[in-house]
C-alpha cells in the first residue's frame, strides 16, 4: 500500500546527556551540566546565551573541535564522542564548515586563495570564485585580508566556510566584531547559504535580535537548555535592527 | 614579590626552553672566553713567577768555549745585573730498556756555591752535594718518563766514557718550561733527558776546566737589551759565540708565549662570534614575546605604568638570560679550563701552574652581554612605548602582504600553497628573513672552523711525515764529519737508503730584520728529506740559492729573486749574499736550505756532513738500533714515528681538545639556532596554523607551512655558512699559527658535508619538536585569543 511520503526532517546532530567540565575538584566548571539534543539537516539554528553559557562550548562539541566529558554525540553515523584526533581532523575536514568572530584569514594569502586552500582538500567543491559569488566578493578576488573591510574579511570567511559544500555551517559570533550594517551584509550571505543549499547552520550568538532569522532558537544557561522555540515566521535578516 | 616579577617569573617557565637554548649559547661564547682569558694569565703568570723566583736570564749566548775570566768582564758590562757562566754539553745514555739510543744535555751547577741565575727546583729527592762528582740531578719529563727516581744510577756516555751517576733529585729548570731537543719543535721525554751535574766533575769530563760555553746575563732595571746583545757578540765572537739572543728568541720560552699568543686568537674571534649570535637570539626571543604581550602591555600602561618600568620589565628577562648565561659560562670556562691546566703538564713544565680565573674577563663579557641584550629589547620596547594603550589594547591589524617578487617575476606563481604562504611571510619580514639567514649561515660556518683545525692536524701527521720526511731515522754527529761517515751509517745493518745533510747555525739579515736560523744543506736529487711548494708537490733543490720556509720569509719579508746576507755563527764565520730561489710551504720552525755541495763550498770546510737521513728496513730494525748504540760520534738520533707520536701526544691532543670542545659548543649553538628560528616562526604562525587545523587541515599539511619557511631559508642559508666558516677558519688559524708551529688551512668536502648535516639534524630535530607542539596546539583557546 502507498500512502503520501511526507518527508520527515532527518536528524542530523543527536546529543544525549552531553556534559563537559574543565578542571577538577573545587576548580571544577561544569560547562555543559547535561544537554539533550537533535538538529535536523537543512534548518537554521540560533543558540543564544550569557556569556559562560555554554554555547560555546557545545559548537566546539558540534564541530569536533573537543570531546564531551560523558554523554553521547552523534553526526549521523559519527560517534563525536568518541573519536580519535584522526577521525575528528576528517569529520572537520569533510562534514563543517567554520566561521570564527576573528575571520582567522590567513593574511599572507588573498581572498581567492584563502578559499582555494580550502576546495583544495574537498572532493566535489564550487569553484573559489562561485564562493565569492556568493557572499558577493567576485570583485575583490585577488585582495588580501588586509586590504579588506571586517565585513569582507567576514565574508571571505563565509566564502571558505561553503566551498567545499558542507553538510554544516557553524558560525561563532559572525557578527560580534561588526557593525549593524555589515553585520546584516553578513547574515544575508549566511542565510543565502543556508536557504539555497540546505546546509544545516547553527549560528551562535548573544544578539537575541539575530534570533528572528531562525527556525528554531535554543537558550542556554548554565550548560543547560533553559527553553527551545520554534519561529512560526522568520525575519530575512535586511528587517532586522538592533 | 611584586606582581610584576611574579609575572616575568611564570613568563620566563612558559618560555623555558628558549630561553635555556638562548643562556646556553651565550655560556658557550662566555666559557669559551673565560678558559682561554684565564689560561692566558694562569700561564703568564706561572712563566713570571717561576722566572723571577728562579733568577732566569734576560739574555743567554753559547759559544765553543771561553776562559772563565770573561764572565767577569761581561759582568761589567754596563746594565749587567749578574751573569752565570756555564758549561752545557750533549750527550747520548745508555737506558735500559730503551732500544734506541737516548740522548740529552748536561749542564753544570757552579762547585761549592747556589747558581746565580737560572736556578733549577727541585721537585724530588735533594740538591746536589757541594762537590760529588756522580751524583746528577734528573729532569723531570725525562724522569717521568723513564720512570727514573731519587737513588736509582743512570750511565751517561761523558765525552766517550760511560760513566754512571746516582740520581739524587729530580728537577725543574727555567730553561726547559718546554724540554725538547734543541732544534726540534717537539718534546720527546722518552729519548731525550736534561742532566745537571757539578762544574768540575763536568769540565773534567770534557777537558773544559776553567772555561763556560753557556752564559745567562740578568739585565739592570733600564739596560738596553739589544746594546747588551750586540757587546755580547761583539766579547763572545772570537770565542766561537753562535750570538747572542733575549727571551723573545729563546726556544722554551718562545712555546709558552706562542701558546699564549694561540690563546689571545682564540679568546677573541670565536667568543665573539657566539655572544653576536647569542644577543640576536635574545632580541628575537623577546621581540617575539613584547608582540604576543601586546595587549598587556597596553593594560598596564592604561592603569598608569610608566614606559620606563614596562621597559624595565622585559629588560629583567633579558638579564635573566645573561645571569643564566654568565652562571653556566662561569662554571663551564673553570671547568674546561681546568682540564687544559692539566693536560698543559703534557708539554709545558712549570713548578707551579694553576688555573687562575680571569675575573676582569668574566665582569666584562657579562657586560657586553647585558649591554647587547639591552640594546635588543631595546628596540622593541620602543616599538610598544609609542603605541597609545587604546590602540594597543585592539587586537593588531592583519598584516599587510602581497604576492612575492619571485611569483610576480613567474617562477612561482604556479607554486603550491603553502609554498606561496612561506615566501609571502618572507618577503613580508625581509630583515627577519635576513637575520634568520644569517643565524643559520653562521651556525653552517662555526661548525667548519674546528674540522680544519682537525683536517690541518691530520695532513700535518699524515702528508708532511710521509710525503715530506720520508726517512725512518735522522742520525747527528756530535762534530760534522767526512763523507767516510756516510760510508760508516750506510753499513749498519738494515739501512737502504742513506743521503747526507749538513746544517749550521746562520744569522739572516735583510737591512734591519735578521734570524737567526739553521742553514741545511741537502743533495739536490734528495729523495728522503724534501721540500714542497705551496701545493705540497715536491721539488728538488735549485743548484744555486737559499730556499726559506714560509714562515721566514714572511718575517723577512722575502721573496724568491730577493737577495739576504747570510752570516755563519761558527767556524770560519763567513758571509756572503745569497739570492732566494724558492719559498717552501713547511709546518714547524723556521729554517732554511742551500744545495749541499752550494753549501760546503760557502763553508769553505771541505765536503763535510752533520749527519744523514736513513730508511731501513723494517725486519732488522733492532739490529739496527743496537748497532748505532755501539757506533761513536752519533750523537742524536730522531725516529720519525716515535717524534709523529710524540706530535700526536702532545700538540695534536692539545689541538685536538680544543678542537673537540669547539665543535661540541658550535654544534651546541647550531642546534640553538635552529631551535629557536623554529620556535619563533610556530610562534608567529600559531594562529593561522590552528585555523588551518579547525578548516580540517593534518597536522602534516600545516607542519609543510612551518617546514616550508624554515628549509626555504635554511637552504639559502648553507652555502653562505660554508664561504663564511671558512673565512674564519682561514684568519682563525692564520691568527694561532706561530714561528713555530703552523696549521695549513686545509677545507675538505667532507668538513663542509658534516657541517651541512648537523646544521640539517638540528633543524630537522627543532621542525620536528615544533611540529609536535603543532598537534598539541589547544585549536580552540587559540582561536578565541585575538593575535
Amino acid at each position: 500500500m502507498l500512502s503520501p511520503v511526507v518527508p520527515l526532517p532527518e536528524t542530523v546532530f543527536q546529543a544525549r546527556g552531553l556534559t563537559k567540565t574543565y578542571g577538577h575538584g573545587d576548580a571544577a566548571v561544569h560547562a555543559l551540566a547535561g544537554l539533550d539534543l537533535d538538529l535536523f539537516g537543512g534548518e537554521l539554528v540560533v543558540l543564544l546565551g550569557a556569556s559562560g553559557s555554554g554555547k560555546s562550548t557545545l559548537l566546539n562539541l558540534l564541530g569536533g573541535l573537543d570531546l564531551p566529558s560523558t554523554g553521547t554525540l552523534s553526526y549521523r553515523d559519527w560517534n563525536l564522542a568518541r573519536a580519535t584526533e584522526d577521525e575528528l581532523t576528517r569529520y572537520r575536514r569533510h562534514v563543517v564548515g567554520f566561521v570564527f568572530q576573528f575571520y582567522n584569514l590567513i593574511p599572507s594569502l588573498t581572498a581567492r586563495e584563502n578559499v582555494a586552500l580550502i576546495t583544495a582538500l574537498a572532493p566535489d567543491p564550487m569553484t573559489p570564485e562561485a564562493a565569492l559569488d556568493l557572499v558577493g566578493l567576485s570583485h575583490r578576488l585577488d585582495h588580501f585580508p588586509a586590504q579588506l573591510s571586517g565585513g569582507e574579511q567576514q565574508r571571505v570567511a563565509i566564502a571558505r566556510a561553503i566551498a567545499k559544500k558542507p553538510a554544516v555551517l557553524l558560525c561563532d559570533e559572525p557578527t560580534g566584531a561588526l557593525d549593524i550594517q555589515t553585520g546584516i551584509t553578513v547574515l544575508t550571505a549566511i542565510e543565502r547559504i543556508n536557504r539555497e543549499l540546505g546546509t544545516l547552520t547553527v549560528v551562535i550568538t548573544h544578539n537575541a535580535v539575530i534570533a528572528d532569522m531562525a527556525a528554531r532558537v535554543i537558550h542556554l544557561s548554565d550548560g543547560r537548555i533553559q527553553s527551545l522555540t520554534t519561529n512560526p515566521t522568520r525575519k530575512p535578516p535586511s528587517e532586522l535592527a538592533w | 614579590m611584586h606582581p610584576l616579577d611574579l609575572k616575568l617569573l611564570r613568563d620566563a617557565r612558559a618560555l623555558r626552553t628558549q630561553l635555556f637554548a638562548v643562556a646556553l649559547v651565550m655560556a658557550c661564547g662566555l666559557a669559551m672566553m673565560i678558559m682561554t682569558r684565564s689560561l692566558m694569565g694562569s700561564l703568564e703568570h706561572a712563566r713570571d713567577t717561576y722566572y723571577r723566583e728562579q733568577r732566569f736570564g734576560d739574555l743567554f749566548a753559547s759559544l765553543k768555549r771561553a776562559p772563565s775570566s770573561l764572565a767577569a768582564q761581561i759582568a761589567a758590562l754596563p746594565g749587567v745585573a749578574a751573569v752565570e757562566p756555564s758549561l752545557r754539553v750533549g750527550v747520548t745514555l745508555d737506558v735500559p730498556g730503551l732500544l734506541e739510543p737516548a740522548s740529552g744535555l748536561v749542564h753544570s751547577l757552579p762547585d761549592r756555591r747556589d747558581p746565580l741565575l737560572d736556578r733549577p727546583v727541585l721537585r724530588a729527592g735533594r740538591a746536589l752535594s757541594l762537590s760529588a762528582a756522580d751524583e746528577v740531578l734528573v729532569g723531570e719529563a725525562f724522569a717521568e718518563a723513564r720512570r727514573i727516581k731519587p737513588g736509582d744510577t743512570i750511565n751517561l756516555l761523558l765525552n766517550g766514557r760511560l760513566t754512571a751517576l746516582r740520581v739524587v733529585g729530580i728537577v725543574l729548570a727555567p730553561h726547559y718550561v718546554f724540554e725538547a731537543p734543541p732544534g726540534s719543535a717537539l718534546p720527546d721525554p722518552r729519548t731525550f733527558g736534561v742532566f745537571w751535574l757539578r762544574e768540575k766533575a763536568l769540565a773534567e769530563a770534557f777537558d773544559l776546566d776553567g772555561a763556560f760555553n753557556q752564559i745567562s746575563v740578568l739585565l739592570s732595571p733600564g739596560a738596553r737589551p739589544a746594546a747588551l746583545i750586540a757587546d755580547l757578540d761583539r766579547l763572545l765572537e772570537p770565542w766561537g759565540g753562535l750570538g747572542a739572543y733575549d727571551r723573545e728568541r729563546h726556544p722554551g720560552n718562545r712555546r709558552v708565549t706562542d701558546e699564549i699568543n694561540v690563546l689571545r686568537g682564540l679568546s677573541f674571534g670565536f667568543p665573539l662570534v657566539f655572544l653576536s649570535v647569542a644577543a640576536f637570539m635574545t632580541h628575537s626571543v623577546l621581540a617575539r614575546l613584547i608582540t604576543l604581550q601586546r595587549e598587556q602591555i597596553a593594560v598596564l600602561k592604561a592603569f598608569g605604568f610608566a614606559n620606563s618600568a614596562i621597559g624595565f620589565h622585559y629588560l629583567k628577562f633579558a638579564l635573566l638570560i645573561v645571569a643564566a648565561g654568565t652562571t653556566l659560562g662561569t662554571v663551564g670556562g673553570f671547568f674546561l679550563g681546568h682540564k687544559i691546566v692539566a693536560m698543559y703538564h703534557l708539554f709545558f713544565r712549570f713548578p707551579d701552574l694553576a688555573f687562575i680565573p680571569a675575573w676582569g674577563a668574566i665582569f666584562s663579557a657579562a657586560a657586553a652581554s647585558a649591554c647587547s641584550a639591552l640594546i635588543g629589547v631595546a628596540v622593541t620596547v620602543r616599538r610598544i612605548a609609542r603605541l597609545a594603550p587604546a590602540e594597543a589594547m585592539r587586537p593588531e591589524p592583519p598584516a599587510d602582504f602581497r604576492p612575492s617578487l619571485l611569483e610576480r617575476l613567474g617562477p612561482a606563481r604556479h607554486a603550491s600553497v603553502p609554498l606561496r604562504m612561506a615566501l609571502r611571510n618572507l618577503a613580508r619580514k625581509p630583515l627577519q628573513a635576513a637575520l634568520t639567514t644569517a643565524a643559520l649561515a653562521l651556525a653552517t660556518a662555526i661548525l667548519v672552523v674546528p674540522s680544519s683545525f682537525r683536517d690541518g692536524i691530520r695532513h700535518v701527521l699524515d702528508f708532511q711525515w710521509d710525503v715530506v720526511q720520508r726517512q725512518t731515522v735522522t742520525v747527528a754527529l756530535q762534530e760534522p764529519g767526512p763523507l767516510r761517515a756516510l760510508a760508516d751509517l750506510r753499513a749498519l745493518p738494515g739501512v737502504i737508503l742513506a743521503e747526507p745533510f749538513r746544517s749550521v747555525p746562520v744569522e739572516l739579515a735583510v737591512g734591519p730584520r735578521t734570524r737567526r736560523v739553521s742553514l741545511n744543506g741537502l743533495p739536490a736529487t734528495a729523495t728522503l728529506q724534501r721540500l714542497t711548494d705551496a701545493r705540497g708537490h715536491p721539488f728538488s733543490l735549485p743548484p744555486h740559492g737559499l730556499v726559506l720556509s714560509h714562515a721566514l720569509a714572511d718575517a723577512l719579508h722575502l721573496a724568491p729573486g730577493d737577495s739576504v746576507e747570510v752570516r755563519v755563527l761558527q767556524g770560519k764565520r763567513v758571509h756572503q749574499t745569497l739570492p732566494v730561489v724558492a719559498i717552501t710551504d713547511d709546518f714547524a720552525g723556521t729554517a732554511a736550505y742551500l744545495e749541499l755541495d752550494a753549501l760546503n763550498r760557502f763553508l769553505r770546510e771541505g765536503d763535510r756532513l752533520s749527519g744523514a737521513h736513513l730508511t731501513v728496513a723494517a725486519g732488522e730494525w733492532t739490529a739496527f738500533l743496537t748497532a748505532l748504540k755501539a757506533t761513536p760520534g752519533a750523537a742524536g738520533v730522531m725516529i720519525k714515528n716515535s717524534l709523529r707520536e710524540s706530535f700526536r701526544k702532545t700538540t695534536a691532543e692539545s689541538i685536538g681538545l680544543i678542537q673537540m670542545l669547539y665543535r661540541t659548543f658550535a654544534i651546541i649553538v647550531a642546534a640553538g639556532i635552529c631551535y629557536n628560528s623554529a620556535r619563533i616562526a610556530l610562534s608567529e604562525r600559531t594562529r593561522e596554523l590552528a585555523t588551518l587545523r579547525v578548516l580540517g587541515f593534518t597536522v602534516r599539511e600545516v607542519s609543510i607551512v612551518l617546514i616550508g619557511e624554515i628549509v626555504l631559508l635554511a637552504l639559502v642559508a648553507m652555502p653562505f655558512g660554508l664561504v663564511l666558516g671558512s673565512g674564519i677558519a682561514a684568519s682563525i688559524i692564520a691568527t694561532v699559527s706561530t714561528e713555530t708551529i703552523r696549521l695549513p688551512l686545509i677545507l675538505t668536502p667532507a668538513n663542509y658535508a658534516f657541517a651541512v648535516l648537523v646544521v640539517t639534524l638540528a633543524t630537522a630535530a627543532s621542525l620536528w619538536l615544533a611540529c609536535r607542539r603543532l598537534a598539541q596546539l589547544d585549536l580552540v583557546s587559540v582561536l578565541k585569543a585575538r593575535d
